[in-house]
């Protein structure tokens, strides 16, 4: 919300300058995001006096003047308008001005003229929105003085942010009444003329059938209006306060509004037909509202009917055709009280916002309804003519919002804020508008009519709080509890040991990159309002994320990426839903560039399975990798799950071509996945005694069948080597020259060892020969010749 | 009779020779074979002893001292060329070994934690050592949670100014739409109950990391990103403690004694509420780019428990009061690591996440 200066100043003597004055409504609470000075532009215009006008003589339609602006010598200046003449003063832009609108004044000719500055408007000084002629300034201005001094236009606006809680301020005097208290001074009385009231005119007759939702309603009758612009200064105010200037009527409306906070709204009198009624919609009822739309409503919203249609959403917007416009004679006024949950519900279901139902929204002060309707009627009269009648009351303003009161202790208040609250500080409130009466300890509060906010203790503290200043609150550290240390989750700081980078994708990925690795929609959450089709569902795999970060990457000239993301994964269940915690891998592109001591190689999948294995064996855990050519979207015979104990805790593999190809990833690429909420608790180091004798390695070689698994070759060397036997691997494999078709050469090294004697070469030939028997009998394997 | 002085020559000539094969010799093995040839049981000093016995009686003792003395004069001169030999073999060892140490390192691949991650840790870790336990909550959270339960009925603006995104299809069993939680407050609600139905009494102080959504995308929003929840509930719990713990909390993290500063605010969930600004750490509280000129940061939003959200678990208001504050993790580690653009944390350019992330 934006507040000139100026109409601060109405309501309060504030000497200080604008900075201090933002400073004092930050500190009280109202969020100022700038202070603008919108018009500091008009800098160069000067008061002219028209001292000579002829017409141009090679064009119709301009003028030529000398202007008068205080120099020594009068200035020709070529001028189009036609609402001048010999003795007007208007605003001159001298040579080298800039205009609001960004034109710069220069010397020039115009159709063969000299032409030394330039006549305005007050469009184009940023006044109004447009304008028919030269703005006449009143015969009193002083010949060259600056029209921007002269008018008062350079002041400073506040932006502010004003929070949903504090509706009374929405509006100059709220924020008004706020600086006053804190700064001690009088808040002005409200400008009322009086307003004679026409006993010649009927009353608009007014039903109110919804009494909750609309507890007080007013109108009155104003005939014989003219309808007409509104004054420069009024669009320049309503200009700088961010609204558009409409028609007389609607303008005046608007800046009481802004003023006081009291929306209103007028009817032409002669678009409706009967009485005026309020009521709940029953359902289906049409509505052309004002901006346009054509709505269908529901049951339970608040409307304003005529004999024949709705006229109003009530306190959101008025109907097209009820409006007030440029021909109107005769209107109705309405300033009423429309309860904040009726405003509030019925804006969201139709998303129509407006100026009025954020401050019905917010909560208006009952007893500011006749007060704005006196004003806006005595500002309309004055301004377009005709005559106001009596007003019509439905409901009694007194009976609002109105005899509340908070009781409570100034020790609890004390206790919760950790100050002194000093009794000078009631007179603060006092002056905010509360009815305070301390007795001792106690306290006891009543809360005016526009503080829809303040009902219990707390925000009572709050107001003291604010006035004292939140900066004389100590700070003071609380007595520390000690609890037990709390075991912390390490999974991805393990996970980055290896060279992988941790990424943060978003949980949110399209349909289609969900079906590359997971099948079947049935399970999928989807957003009701994605940002994106990109960002549609909730992803049942960190892996197509990953995807997506590996490619971001390739494309920047990274040879190789490594990648690994803890995270959330989720999906509907028959219970309802669940969101699991997932870690997972991508590695593709070089695991080894080019350098002066290795050769550049390309990550396969034992890289990734080396890393897996590697952050398992930090949590005390051990997986058993078993081939799965069936997991969607990884590609046969490179692709497994992965068992822990006899969970399936993961999925590790090479990502099928076709993906891969559609992404422009060469190189092939890997992924794994672990399930963090399935893994069982790893086993903890325990003590052995390190062995005082020594071991013995041995290594034999076999050629086996092209597809035995190497996993079942160990198991089966483990069991038959009998126990001494502490360690067995794959230390050889190779295909090719000297291996028949179909065969692979494996060596095999195991170590045994005897914890209470130095081994023998008997030891070491009686296990070896078992273990070339077992890979005889089992794998029909013999050892390489 | 031999003549001794023929021998004492004979002796010299030996030294003398076997002094310039030594100093000839070029390694150990021909050095070795000088040592067999001139000492060894063979050597030419033997075969002079050998004509020892046909001296007299009164020369003999004369040639043994000499004889001695020019042994003792090839074993020292023998050792001194080892010496040489040796000093020699190791500087064309030490040359033969020389490397090029310009040369670069062997690369280990070092992982790096994201800087959002870095964040959540460190500003986790502050909290945890004062004595807060942290807990997690779901991310898809229903409206009693994310609002109802915090005092924002369905109808209060501030609901409208949460940007939800909702789900579809999904509900819970007293059929409430169910959301994707838009601040890590709910954790508040869930973390109480829990300790409630444990049989706790407050003191309670916790600490929330998590991920939250809003339904916004431009230049400085996210659809996704981390925000932390703090709070404390126990007798006597003041704003001043809540000070005193941003304080804390803010100089430890931002590594330098930061000032504060308090707003009047307001969050449906908290009475009264602060917006709490930090003096810019960049121009020092001189005012800059960053600060807009004013020489303050906003950085979070807080305030004390709301006597309703107390209420909504079941906690006497009357009794017990708390503080709590939510803080934007994002924000907080664009402030301290200096970070222009909050897209580049989702954008996971490794380059920028080796630079930023802290290598492992
Ligand atoms: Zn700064």
């Amino acid at each position: 919300m934006k507040i000139p200066f100026s109409c601060l100043k109405k309501h309060v003597a504030l000497a200080e300058t604008p900075t201090e004055i933002a400073n004092h409504l930050v500190r009280l609470g109202h969020e100022v995001e700038a202070v603008e000075l919108p018009r500091a532009a008009v800098k160069g215009v000067r008061v002219g006096l028209i001292e000579s006008k002829i017409p141009h003589p090679d064009a119709d339609k301009l003028s030529l003047l000398t202007v008068n602006i205080g120099e020594n010598e009068p200035l020709a200046i070529v001028c189009g308008a036609m609402n001048m003449g010999e003795g007007d003063k208007v605003p001159v832009a001298t040579i080298g001005t800039s205009l609001p609108n960004g034109m710069k004044i220069k010397k020039g000719k115009i159709r063969g003229e000299v032409s030394c500055g330039m006549c305005c408007s007050e469009a184009e000084l940023g006044l109004a929105e447009d304008a028919a002629g030269l703005l006449i300034l009143p015969a009193d201005a002083p010949v060259g003085a600056e029209v921007g001094e002269f008018l008062e236009l350079e002041e400073a606006v506040f932006d502010l942010s004003i929070t949903p809680n504090r509706g009374d301020c929405m509006n100059v005097r709220g924020l008004a009444r706020d600086l006053a208290a804190d700064a001690g001074l009088a808040l002005a009385d409200i400008d009322l003329a009086e307003v004679t009231v026409d006993a010649t005119l009927a009353a608009p007759k007014v039903t109110v059938s919804a009494e909750q939702d609309c507890p007080l309603y007013m109108a009155r009758s104003i005939a014989g209006v003219t309808v007409s612009d509104s004054p420069a200064w009024m669009q320049a105010g309503l200009i700088m306060a961010g609204m558009r200037p409409v028609n007389g009527i609607v303008d005046v409306l608007n800046f009481i509004m802004l003023d006081l906070g009291q929306p209103m709204h007028a009817f032409d009198a002669d678009k409706l037909s009967g009485d005026i009624s309020i009521r709940s919609a029953l359902g289906g009822e049409n509505f052309a509202a004002l901006d346009g739309r054509e709505l269908t409503l529901n049951a339970g919203d608040l409307l304003v009917f005529d004999d024949s249609s709705v006229i109003a959403l009530a306190g959101i917007m008025g109907s097209q055709p009820s409006g007030v416009s440029d021909g109107t004679i005769n209107i109705i006024l309405e300033s009423a009280f429309f309860r904040q949950a009726r405003v509030s519900e019925t804006r969201r279901i139709y998303a129509m916002v407006s100026e009025a139902s954020m401050r019905f929204e917010r909560g208006v002060d009952p007893l500011m309804v006749e007060i704005a309707m006196q004003r806006a009627t005595a500002m309309i009269t004055n301004l377009f003519g005709g005559s106001a009648g009596a007003i019509t009351v439905c409901g009694e303003p007194g009976n609002i919002n109105s005899g509340r009161q908070v009781r409570c202790s100034v020790s609890h208040l004390e206790s919760r804020l950790g100050i002194d609250i000093p009794e000078a500080m009631d007179d603060v409130l006092a002056r905010m508008g509360f009815g305070i009466s301390r007795k001792g300890d106690d306290l006891q509060i009543d809360v005016p009519s526009f503080r829809h906010d303040v009902s219990i203790p707390e925000d009572i503290s709050e107001e003291y709080a604010r006035v004292i200043g939140f900066d004389a609150i100590p700070e003071l550290l609380p007595p520390l509890a000690t609890t037990a240390p709390v075991q912390k989750d390490t999974a991805i700081h393990d996970a980055v040991t290896g060279g992988f980078l941790q990424v943060v994708s978003y949980a949110f990925i399209s349909t289609s990159e969900q079906r590359l690795f997971v099948a079947g929609d049935g399970a999928d959450i989807e957003l009701a309002n994605p940002i994106s089709d990109a960002m549609r569902v909730m992803r049942r795999s960190v892996w197509p994320g990953l995807l997506n970060t590996a490619k971001h990457n390739l494309n920047r000239q990274q040879a190789g990426v490594a990648l690994v993301e803890q995270g959330r994964v989720y999906q509907k269940t028959e219970a309802g839903h669940e969101e699991n915690n997932v870690i997972a891998w991508l590695m593709t592109g070089e695991a080894q560039t080019d350098e002066w001591f290795a050769a550049v190689r390309q990550a396969d999948f034992f890289d990734l399975k080396g890393a897996v294995e590697a952050w398992l064996a930090l949590r005390g855990l051990t997986g058993r990798f078993i081939a799965d050519d069936a997991i969607q979207g990884l590609q046969a015979g490179q692709s497994a799950k992965i068992l822990i104990g006899r969970v399936e805790a993961g999925r590790i593999g090479r990502v099928d071509g076709d993906i891969a190809a559609a992404l422009d990833m060469d190189a092939p690429v890997f992924v794994a996945e672990i399930d963090l909420d399935a893994l069982p608790e790893g086993k903890k180091a325990k003590f052995a005694p390190l062995p005082e004798f020594p071991g013995v390695e041995r290594d034999l070689v076999f050629l086996f069948d092209k597809d035995t698994s190497s996993d079942a070759i160990l198991n089966a060397v483990k069991s038959a080597a009998g126990k001494l036997l502490t360690d067995a691997r794959v230390f050889d494999l190779y295909a090719g020259k000297g291996v028949p078709e179909g065969k692979i050469s494996l060596g095999i090294r195991f170590t045994l060892q005897d914890a209470k004697r130095t081994l023998t070469q008997e030891d070491s030939d009686t296990a070896s020969n078992a273990i070339i028997g077992a890979m005889e009998k089992r794998f029909a394997a013999g050892l390489r010749g | 009779m031999a003549d001794i002085d023929a021998m004492i020559e004979q002796l010299d000539v030996i030294l003398k020779a076997a002094v310039d094969a030594f100093a000839a010799a070029g390694d150990r093995e021909a050095l070795q074979q000088l040592r067999v040839r001139y000492l060894g049981k063979k050597g030419a000093l033997t075969e002079v002893l050998k004509g020892v016995g046909k001296l007299s009686p009164e020369d003999r003792p004369v040639i043994g001292q000499h004889v001695n003395r020019t042994k003792a004069a090839l074993a020292e001169s023998l050792e001194q060329r080892e010496i040489e030999l040796a000093e020699k073999a190791k500087t064309a060892r030490i040359e033969a070994e020389k490397a090029d140490i310009t040369l670069p390192g062997r690369k280990k691949t070092g992982g790096a934690l994201h800087p959002v991650q870095l964040g959540l840790d460190e500003i986790t870790a502050v909290f945890a050592q004062m004595g807060f336990v942290v807990a997690e909550g779901p991310e898809i959270e229903d409206e009693f949670h994310n609002f109802d339960a915090l005092n924002i009925p369905p109808e209060h603006p501030a609901r409208a100014m949460h940007d939800t995104f909702f789900l579809k299809d999904l509900q819970t069993n007293d059929e409430q739409p169910m959301l994707l939680r838009t601040h890590t407050s709910p954790v508040q609600i869930r973390a109480m109950k829990r300790f409630l139905a444990e049989g706790g009494e407050p003191p309670l102080a916790v600490v929330a990391p998590g991920r939250v959504y809003r339904c916004d995308y431009d230049v400085t929003h996210s659809p996704m990103f981390h925000q932390v929840e703090v709070f404390k509930v126990d007798r006597k719990v003041s704003m001043a403690h809540l000070k005193g713990v941003l304080k804390h909390f803010l100089s430890t993290y931002f590594e330098k004694d930061v000032a504060i500063r308090l707003r009047p605010h307001y969050f449906p969930f908290t009475e009264p509420s602060a917006e709490v600004d930090i003096g810019c750490v960049f121009c020092a509280g001189k005012g800059c780019r960053i600060c807009k000129g004013s020489g303050w940061i906003e950085v979070l939003g807080s305030g004390m428990i709301h006597p309703n959200v107390l209420k909504s678990v079941g906690i006497d208001a009357q009794e017990f009061s708390g503080f709590a504050f939510g803080l934007g993790v994002e924000r907080l580690v664009m402030l301290k690591q200096g970070i222009p653009d909050l897209r580049l944390f989702f954008e996971n350019d490794v380059r920028f996440l080796r630079r930023m992330g802290a290598s492992r």
